[in-house]
């Protein structure tokens, strides 16, 4: 595994080499905080899910062996972390009673700079209706979806952060997309209810 | 003639095998519904091209997650971090409190039976010590079974259990 430029880094920190851990995290922080934030709709809590999972890849990096590419494993450790938090959400959201309304824009992200506030308008209901429909689909397709669709993983780095088949995650790609793209249609009723 | 199915959304990921690609165009050059079906998931990808840019890390994210760390690095022996302790000796380490009653409850199994073995005829002692470690056995496989043993390193851990029984009463 010696293509895999995490692996000297990570070798180096087994060794005790902490500066290589610090050079680990800078690189994937972007990285891991956007991708937390598919799962969780604040942006704090994606950023303590982000630090979560390098806690996790710390205390548990002994394990960690180049036969594993670190991206994939990271991936990994990111993937069941965030399902985890998804599970406990969830069991805590149906013993508190409904949560506001996941599918709403994100009112304080539509009010920062960049696109004019249409484009950010249409960006914030594309979200909030990808959020719902990819919040409705099994765990594994949600996880293949995400990492194909918006981390641009291949389907053989999927195979490996979720640890299956690439024919498995072939599938599981194939009907995450099905469902999307019929929930993401400008005619279905998902994105209709935004506008009213 | 059977639909592309999965093969469809592989062929628009760039994902298929050369050849399984030009058999999938082939299809798609004689098939109006696996056309339309493309068109249709081709559009609903391209719309996620508009979704907003994901989340930026905030200027404070190193800084919590190095105090993060300080904390957790803290609660490890000698403040090392948790990398730093590979191998076997580093496991064991790691599994000495876990371990600790299993291993107490074999090493009174093993002096149980040496109790035993020693104040038995001593026609009956052979079998005894046989039998006792046979016992031993079976502790070492409830363990192994029983026991949340998450990967490869802790079942070899376990593995070497009886290594850190008393020698005494082996055969």
């Amino acid at each position: 595994m010696s293509q895999d430029p995490d692996a000297a880094l990570m070798l180096a920190f087994q060794g005790g080499d902490r500066a290589a851990f610090r050079t680990l995290y800078q690189r994937y922080a972007r990285a891991m905080v956007g991708y937390c934030h598919r799962y969780v709709k604040d942006a704090a809590r994606a950023e303590e899910l982000a630090q979560d999972v390098f806690l996790k890849v710390h205390a548990s990096a002994a394990r960690w062996t180049p036969s594993a590419r670190f991206k994939t494993w990271l991936y990994r450790v990111a993937t069941n972390h965030c399902l985890n938090e998804l599970r406990r959400a969830e069991h805590q959201a149906r013993q508190d009673g409904p949560l506001d309304e996941e599918g709403s824009p994100d009112l304080d992200a539509l009010a920062s700079g960049g696109p004019s506030p249409h484009q950010e308008l249409e960006a914030g209901r594309l979200e909030a209706a990808l959020r719902r429909v990819l919040a409705s689909l099994p765990e594994s397709q949600r996880a293949a979806f995400v990492l194909c669709r918006l981390e641009g993983l291949s389907y053989e780095e999927i195979a490996g952060a979720l640890e299956t088949s690439v024919a498995a995650v072939k599938s599981l790609i194939h009907r995450a997309t099905v469902t999307v793209a019929a929930a993401l249609d400008p005619a279905a009723p998902d994105l209709q209810e935004g506008r009213t | 003639m059977s639909h592309l199915g999965e093969d469809l959304t592989a062929l628009l990921d760039g994902a298929l095998p050369p050849a399984r690609r030009a058999e999938a165009e082939a299809h798609l050059a004689g098939c109006d519904a696996c056309r339309a079906e493309r068109d249709r998931l081709a559009a609903a990808l391209a719309r996620l091209g508009a979704l907003p840019p994901p989340a930026e890390p905030s200027p404070w994210f190193a800084t919590r997650l190095e105090a993060r760390l300080a904390e957790l690095e803290a609660t490890l022996p000698g403040g090392a971090p948790a990398a730093g302790r590979t191998g076997l000796l580093g496991r064991l380490s790691a599994w000495r409190w876990r371990l600790a009653l299993p291993v107490a409850a074999l090493g009174a199994a093993a002096g149980l039976a040496l109790f035993t073995v020693r104040h038995q005829r001593a026609g009956r002692a052979d079998e005894l010590a046989v039998a006792a470690q046979l016992e031993l056995l079976e502790d070492l496989e409830t363990v192994r079974a029983a026991g949340d043993l998450a990967d490869a390193d802790e079942v070899a851990v376990v593995a070497a259990l009886d290594e850190l029984l008393p020698r005494e009463g082996r055969p």
